[in-house]
């Protein structure tokens, strides 16, 4: 019925088995070394944009906020180990949950507005949070939660002498990401979330209760953003407002998202492989020169990106396959009309 | 009794009544026509019925319960379902997608919904399109589009808003069938139409608009002879047009 969606969705889930066939050979190969924390992050980068892309793509609707989101999964589980001695799990479960009422109560107002104000709204959370965070004693304050050593495991989601553990941690959150996105992608809830994006009013003419959809991406998406704050702290093993809820680290969500090309599956993928190894490596390169210049070379290539391909990435790789397509569609005409 | 029912409908922009106190019904089955010259109210008055905007006053009932200021989406859920003059196709999904979106009012199951989406697809010509991007397609495809994707939803009350303007005498022919397939199909409707050849010869009724009031209301034989709708809207011309057109009729 819909050959050329189905062509596309085979090559993506071939391509995505075929990386998670790889992906545990990776630890063996590269036990412990800097591929290895830049694989990792890479993960986590990509799984934190595919999160946002489900309202920020997907919904369309452009958020600032979900520092907030990650900072309260993050929290969550740094609480659960530091101030209250337990696994971090049931935190991060918790962070999530709250993540995601605070999002609701976030977004329920500014719904009702129509333009940039959600995305004005979500940009002042972040700096409010942030300096709650900063003088609020029961979650540490300014000087933020610092892990005491416990034994290393999954059930403590913790590794000293190995980064293979939080590899595969790392692995299964991209997997649990990009699946839940890929499920919804085929089903109602998906064709409703881009029918809203495409033409709110148009969308509601066929039954669709906007605001109820909005805010049901928005709670997911700020449910899975705070999970993967909840291993971003687990893998750095402390943290304060600034790691987590800044406004750099939204940016983050955003950008990722969209140089990879926002509102499509692989986007927030590609994104990641192209903008963590160039944050990484030029740090572990350039990071003498005073920091920043990952941040130089990033912003120029998201100007690039946007005057250029606003579709990111996956727009690049749009026109390449199309300009390849009619070259053969050529070849072939050429080759009818020669046998002519 | 009526399937949709308006009563003492007025809606004000400010100081400007875009609808004065207007009235009618819409029996189960038929065809009823809302016809009238430019800023006569019909859009208007089809937005306060499909909910885009409250009535400032009057009421609305829809089989039976009001819908009086019920937001759009569950005017459309209780069956009725409008399209759009200014066509409005979700743009970066394709036409398949969009009509799929429709499709998925009466249930999230996947397999049903394609089902349904299909048929209209087919149903509306549709099928040489379905991968397109709804964005760039022709004028005559973009209005068939909006209709695919508003019987996707099963309606009880179609209500169209110009789906034939801009099109071609051809493409008329074709929506005037494709109108009638769909009354038949048991779908009552309720269209506003700017070509009076058009809307005449498929109406069981016709209300006329002009300035936001109520002029007449009666079956299309009667309303091309009503003195006021003749100058108000179709003028001499017209009239003297389907005057001699009926009886060449009656001698052929």
């Amino acid at each position: 019925m819909n050959p050329h969606a189905l062509k596309r969705n085979d090559l993506l889930r071939l391509a995505l088995v075929g990386l998670a066939a790889l992906a545990p050979l990776v630890p063996a190969i590269a036990a412990n070394s800097f591929f290895m924390h830049v694989l990792i992050l890479i993960l986590l980068y990509a799984s934190m944009a595919q999160a946002w892309n489900i309202i920020g793509g997907y919904g369309g609707q452009t958020s600032f906020g979900h520092a907030v989101f990650f900072g309260i999964g993050a929290y969550g589980a740094g609480m659960a180990v530091v101030t209250y001695g337990m696994s971090p799990w049931p935190g991060a479960l918790i962070g999530m949950l709250s993540a995601a009422v605070v999002a609701v109560l976030i977004s329920y107002p500014c719904f009702k507005l129509s333009g940039h104000y959600f995305a004005i709204a979500t940009f002042a959370i972040v700096e409010i949070f942030n300096r709650v965070f900063l003088v609020w004693y029961w979650v540490g304050g300014a000087l933020g939660l610092d892990y005491p050593l416990v034994e290393e495991g999954l059930a403590n989601l913790m590794w000293y002498d190995s980064k293979a553990g939080y590899f595969y941690c790392a692995l299964t959150l991209f997997v649990l990401v990009f699946g839940i996105v890929r499920f919804l992608e085929g089903h109602r809830f998906g064709y409703y979330l881009r029918a809203v994006r495409a033409g709110q009013e148009t969308a509601e003419s066929l039954g669709v209760n906007s605001t109820a959809v909005k805010l049901a991406a928005m709670a997911l998406s700020a449910a899975l953003a705070a999970l993967c704050g909840a291993f971003f702290v687990q893998y750095n093993l402390r943290v304060d407002p600034g790691m987590v809820m800044s406004l750099d680290m939204s940016m983050k969500f955003v950008l990722v998202t969209i140089l990879g090309g926002a509102g499509t599956l692989a986007g927030p993928l590609l994104g990641a492989a192209v903008l963590v190894p160039l944050q990484e490596y030029t740090r572990a390169l350039w990071g003498g020169l005073g920091g920043g210049v990952d941040l130089i070379i990033f912003g120029f290539l998201i100007v690039v990106i946007v005057v250029k391909q606003p579709a990111g990435i996956t727009g690049i790789v749009r026109d390449i396959a199309k300009r390849l397509g009619r070259k053969s569609a050529a070849e072939k005409g050429g080759a009818s009309l020669g046998a002519a | 009794m009526a399937l949709l029912e308006v009563r003492d409908v007025t809606k004000k922009f400010g100081e400007l009544v875009a609808c004065d106190r207007v009235s009618f019904t819409v029996e189960a089955g038929a065809i009823v026509g809302l016809i009238g010259p430019n800023g006569a109210g019909k859009t208007t008055l089809f937005n306060c019925v499909s909910g885009l905007f409250p009535a400032s006053s009057g009421r609305i009932f829809f089989d039976g319960s009001e819908i009086t200021g019920l937001p759009s989406y569950r005017i459309a859920r209780m069956g009725a379902v409008r399209t759009f003059q200014v066509v409005r196709p979700l743009k970066d999904m394709t036409v398949y997608d969009n009509v799929m979106v429709g499709a998925f009012m009466h249930g999230a199951g996947g397999t049903q919904a394609r089902e349904t989406a299909g048929l209209c697809i087919e149903m509306c010509g549709l099928a040489a399109f379905a991968d397109r991007p709804a964005g760039d397609l022709p004028i005559g495809v973009k209005k068939r589009l909006e209709l695919a994707r508003a019987l996707a939803t099963k309606p009880r009350l179609l209500m169209l808003d110009e789906v034939m303007a801009g099109l071609t005498s051809t493409e008329v022919k074709t929506a005037l069938e494709l109108i009638r397939t769909i009354r038949k199909s048991g779908v009552t409707l309720l269209i506003v139409e700017h070509i009076m050849e058009a809307i005449m010869p498929i109406a069981d009724r016709v209300v006329v608009l002009d300035g936001g009031v109520k002029l007449a209301e009666g079956p299309p034989g009667e309303i091309i002879h009503d003195e006021r709708v003749i100058t108000a809207y179709l003028g001499e011309k017209f009239s003297r047009r389907m005057q001699a057109r009926k009886e060449g009729g009656t001698d052929g």
